[in-house]
């Protein structure tokens, strides 16, 4: 039994139930900024973007080559590391946002007019094409990734908190609510909502769907690279398998949400970074099977509540 | 050879509607089959016409892909719902001959212990079975749900299946088991890695066998239902299609296709473990399908050879001839194009959904749903944004009643549209 006496007493390190909600809070940073592009995307053309954590991988790709080309291996202060942090997010942002714009250009939009799964189909190709080629080009294992950001941190609740982790959590909520403020209060974010309501509605009152739509994946591309740049960090290493990986658990954490709705979103991605860092420490074995638990999350969710916890129940429409 | 094959599908369609025995005008089972027989016959003689017997062994292994992908081709070609984790039944198949042809088990506490063991001919059945039983349990809860999400679902499913086999302990964890005993019968040995044989005999077989299962599914009332489904769920419910039993219907079988394919690999490479069981194969068994031809019999079987084609000998010898030739290794530096091999995949996935979505050998019914044709209420895409299938919910409809109901003044109309093709 957890009182606040003992938690506060706890010391340093020692709690490792602490630790894991620690460690799952700045996982599920991450995975919320992902998921958001998955939600999204399907919010306005009602596809899975399947190469969304490639698109995401894309972003740790390239940022371990500019970290490298500087040279950077031990942990910057000061003004160098705010301008390295700085040129990092707005390299990552800018080659997934790019990435993501020109996948659905030249793969989903011809396919616009085509039986609902093959998009899908082809998003699962393009999601090919992203993964051999940075293996091809990183090689098969994983890459370390230096050690930019400096190690040090506190102890709260008898739970160690890095600095990185504080940096992680201000930077994903800062950019969701910077996402928030678009949707909601921009001209763009307005027509994103109207296009996702009704595209042809949309149409008819001179929204023009295209730019709206490639609007929408320069975003999720945006914020995919965003977390891509963190997420390098806070691993500690690059791998071109890791998009396929971590954006399966992304777009678990949207349809725990309720896919479409970027609330949910976002409350998925922290609900499902939890119970993946609990279930890795809880369960015997827990890093065999850890994956195999969130799929089995997923399944049930989709299964039980298609809807998500904050998603409404949409009719067929026919 | 294609045209030929053409002009027999026209012929079949025009007896469509007149003569019917059991379900089949004659003439489909001697039209459509003389191409059919002409390869089998191709195929009984083809080891005899080699010297060299590599090939045997990869026809083993391209046959037992080609009866995944007529599995799956059910699934995804006939009831139109993508499913992404088909080697989820390959394992059960698989491990099912593994267990029950060793006999070996483990306990909790690593210990071996033994269980009674069978002839794989007793267990090829069972495997089948198994498999076509997991696929039902997986298949009730979710196949109430959207296309795309059954999709993710079944990825996910591919993932866990083979993840829990590594995790239990019961069948040795990671390490698999190997060493399974062959499927000797009598004087037939499958045991000897210099004649091959027997197991090509066996595949081949077994290729045959499902080709008529599946071509007798396909025209079968079930078959159509599947049509009236992968074409517009909504309009299929409402002409009384029983849409949760017919996609059960399809997910168990092409499960049961799957487990068959398990069963024969285990038996064939005598050793598995869960590492081999991947999102890779059921990829690949999918763009087998997409590149061939989705719901195109012929289609799937050229999608899987070509496929294994580009994949044993084009990668291989390419990066062979690339790694010799000092100029071109220079060129590309380390990179190793044997890794490649799924580049070349999604370009072809991409590429064939972009520019030839019905495939290399295309079922001509699915060519009119991928072109629009046949669409009612085009206005419904005008924007663009809408899914297709939304379109046709009238033409569907008529085609239902005439699938469900063959003594309905509907029959010939209906059936004439099917199309035997594929």
């Amino acid at each position: 039994m957890l009182t606040l006496a003992t938690l506060l007493a706890g010391g340093q390190g020692s709690n490792i139930f602490v630790q894991q909600i620690e460690n799952g809070i700045t996982l599920g940073a991450v995975y919320a900024l992902v998921a958001l592009g998955y939600t999204l995307v399907y919010g306005i053309i009602e596809l899975i973007n399947f190469a969304h954590g490639d698109i995401f991988m894309w972003s740790t790709v390239v940022i371990l080559a500019v970290v490298q080309g500087f040279g950077f291996k031990s942990p910057l202060g000061g003004l160098a590391l705010v301008g390295l942090l700085l040129l990092l997010i707005v390299i990552g942002m800018v080659v997934s946002a790019t990435l993501n714009v020109t996948v659905e250009y030249f793969a989903y939009r011809p396919l616009r007019k085509a039986p609902r799964l093959a998009p899908l189909i082809a998003a699962i190709g393009v999601s090919f094409i992203l993964e051999t080629i940075a293996e091809l080009w990183r090689g098969s294992g994983p890459v370390a990734f230096p050690t930019i950001f400096p190690t040090n941190g506190f102890y709260i609740l008898g739970a160690r908190v890095n600095y990185l982790d504080i940096f992680i959590l201000v930077l994903a909520l800062a950019l969701m609510y910077a996402l928030n403020v678009f949707i909601q209060q921009t001209r763009m974010g307005r027509a994103m909502r109207a296009v996702a309501q009704d595209p042809e509605a949309a149409a008819l009152m001179g929204v023009n769907i295209n730019r709206t739509i490639s609007t929408t994946f320069l975003i999720g591309g945006a914020l995919a690279g965003a977390a891509g740049v963190i997420y390098s960090m806070y691993n500690g290493q690059v791998w071109f398998f890791t998009g396929f990986e971590l954006g399966l658990i992304a777009f678990t954490a949207a349809v725990l949400g309720g896919i479409g709705n970027t609330y949910g979103a976002v409350l998925g991605g922290f609900v499902i970074g939890l119970i993946e860092s609990l279930a890795i420490q809880y369960i015997p074995n827990g890093t065999t099977i850890g994956d195999a638990v969130v799929f089995a999350i997923l399944v049930l969710i989709l299964v039980l509540r298609p809807s998500g916890l904050l998603g409404q129940q949409v009719p067929n429409k026919v | 050879m294609l045209i030929q094959y053409r002009r027999s599908v026209d012929e079949i369609r025009q007896t469509l509607s007149t003569t019917n025995i059991a379900g089949r005008p004659l003439s489909w089972y001697l039209g459509g089959w003389r191409l059919g027989i002409f390869f089998l016959a191709l195929a009984l003689i083809f080891p005899w016409t080699l010297s060299d017997q590599t090939l045997v062994v990869d026809a083993i292994s391209i046959g037992i892909y080609v009866l995944l992908a007529l599995g799956l081709n059910i699934v995804v070609g006939y009831a139109g719902l993508l499913d992404l984790g088909y080697v989820a039944f390959f394992v059960i198949g698989a491990y099912t001959v593994a267990v029950g042809t060793s006999g070996f088990l483990q306990n909790s506490k690593g210990q071996t212990f033994t269980i009674p063991t069978a002839s794989f001919w007793v267990l090829l059945p069972i495997a089948a079975l198994a498999a076509g039983l997991f696929g039902v349990l997986l298949g009730a809860p979710t196949l109430r749900l959207r296309g795309d999400y059954l999709a993710i679902v079944t990825l996910g499913f591919g993932q866990i299946v083979p993840s829990i086999f590594a995790y239990v302990p019961y069948f040795f964890s990671n390490i698999g088991m190997s060493a399974l005993p062959p499927p000797d019968v009598g004087p037939i040995t499958f045991s000897d890695p210099l004649n091959n044989l027997p197991f090509y005999y066996l595949t081949l077989a077994l290729v045959v066998l499902v080709i008529l299962a599946v071509a007798a599914l396909r025209d079968s009332s079930l078959g159509r239902a599947w049509v009236a489904i992968r074409e517009d769920e909504t309009a299929a419910a409402a002409s009384g299609i029983n849409l949760v039993r017919t996609k059960l219907l399809a997910f168990g079988l092409g499960a049961v296709t799957g487990g068959i394919g398990g069963a024969l690999n285990a038996a064939y490479l005598k050793t598995i473990a869960p590492s081999d069981f991947n999102f890779d194969i059921s990829i690949t068994i999918l763009i087998m399908i997409v590149l061939g031809g989705i719901g195109s019999i012929p289609g799937v079987i050229l999608g899987a050879i070509v496929l294994r084609f580009i994949d044993v000998y084009l990668i291989g010898n390419v990066s062979n001839a690339v790694q010799t030739n000092p100029f071109t290794a220079h060129l590309l530096g380390g990179i190793d194009l044997n890794q490649s091999k799924y580049l070349i995949y999604g370009i072809i996935l991409v590429l064939m959904i972009l520019l030839r979505p019905q495939g290399l050998i295309p079922n001509t019914r699915r060519s009119r749903e991928l072109a629009g044709i046949g669409a009612s209420v085009e206005g419904a895409s005008a924007v663009g944004l809408l899914a297709r299938e939304e379109s046709e919910s009238v033409e569907t409809a008529a085609d239902d009643q005439g699938s469900t109901s063959e003594a309905s003044s509907f029959a010939g109309a209906g059936s004439d549209a099917q199309g035997r093709e594929g």
